[in-house]
């Protein structure tokens, strides 16, 4: 496991990503959240926003779509994709998110801690968009069960 | 701007207004695996779910982080959002119906902007824990002398 620990630090993937004024959409209505804010670009514009915006918790999406796959992460770290849970996540705000933006994801392991029960990953990954600047951070827990 | 909402709106005494979801059901599993592209057949394949132990299809995660992201920017504009973090405790299931709660646990001024910090639980129609976490806002300061709304 100590080639895992000197991966502390170290870049797992990046990727890019453009933004889709449908997927905003798709993503507020599966959660069932009505804010006009992620649908109607008059109201955003109305409340001083240049378009719509992403929710808050988009970035799952931008990792799921934009190429951050599960099963290469689970390669990559040496995780039992079955024994793999989510424990915690982090959304730091920096700026909006917008339909048209292209966004450049960068995800480093932060962390790695052996536990007798688990191994604890945390993930951080930074989205910048096409004008150089930084938006969004995530910070994820991943948990894998002995 | 017609929707600014102001530091001194705030307070710690009064807990901030509840979302109530509709129940978790399937069609919303596909509907967010779509969205989001978590393709694990845990959310959508019971069969996969009794291998796995939970008995049937549960949640994503993240669907129920999306429910508190929804509270949090109903109490919230979304532009003075600046930080969301969550543990999720418990798994969900088709037919849990999740009401998320929150209150203001600190509020200091820094630098002439009020930073507000709370706490938020997801719990299901029997209490169940589903997330515990907390958001941190950055909300402007009425200018002295300007009328205090209270709205929570």
């Amino acid at each position: 496991m100590s080639d895992l620990s000197k991966m502390i630090g170290t870049e797992l993937t990046s990727f890019s990503y453009a933004v889709e004024r449908g997927k905003i959409r798709e993503t507020a209505l599966a959660i069932g959240d009505e804010n006009p804010l992620y649908t109607d670009p008059e109201y955003a514009r109305a409340r001083g926003y240049r378009d719509v915006i992403a929710p808050p918790t988009f970035g799952i999406c931008i990792d799921f779509w934009g190429g951050q796959d599960f099963m290469a992460l689970c390669r990559k770290l040496q995780l039992n994709p079955v024994k793999v849970l989510h424990g915690e996540q982090e959304y730091q705000y920096f700026g909006e998110i917008y339909p048209g933006d292209t966004l450049n994801a960068c995800c480093l392991l932060k962390n790695y801690i052996e536990k007798p029960q688990m191994s604890i990953f945390i993930l951080e990954t930074t989205y910048s968009n096409q004008n150089g600047e930084k938006v969004l951070v995530s910070r994820s827990t991943v948990i894998e069960k002995k | 701007m017609d929707n600014q909402v102001y530091y001194e709106e705030f307070n710690m005494e009064n807990p901030l207004p509840p979302l109530t979801k509709p129940p978790v059901d399937k069609i919303q599993l596909v509907k967010y695996a779509g969205a989001s592209g978590d393709f694990n057949p845990l959310h959508y394949m019971d069969e996969v779910g009794q291998m796995a132990g939970t008995g049937g299809v549960i949640a994503h995660g993240m669907l129920i982080m999306g429910f508190v992201g929804q509270a949090v920017t109903r109490w919230i504009p979304n532009r003075n959002l600046k930080r969301l973090a969550v543990r999720f405790v418990d798994i969900t299931k088709p037919g849990d119906k999740i009401t998320v709660t929150g209150k203001i646990v600190d509020k200091q001024i820094k630098e002439g902007l009020g930073i507000i910090t709370g706490e938020v639980i997801a719990a299901d129609q029997n209490g169940g824990v589903k997330i515990k976490g907390m958001f941190e806002a950055s909300l402007p300061l009425k200018e002295h002398g300007g009328k205090i709304k209270e709205v929570f």
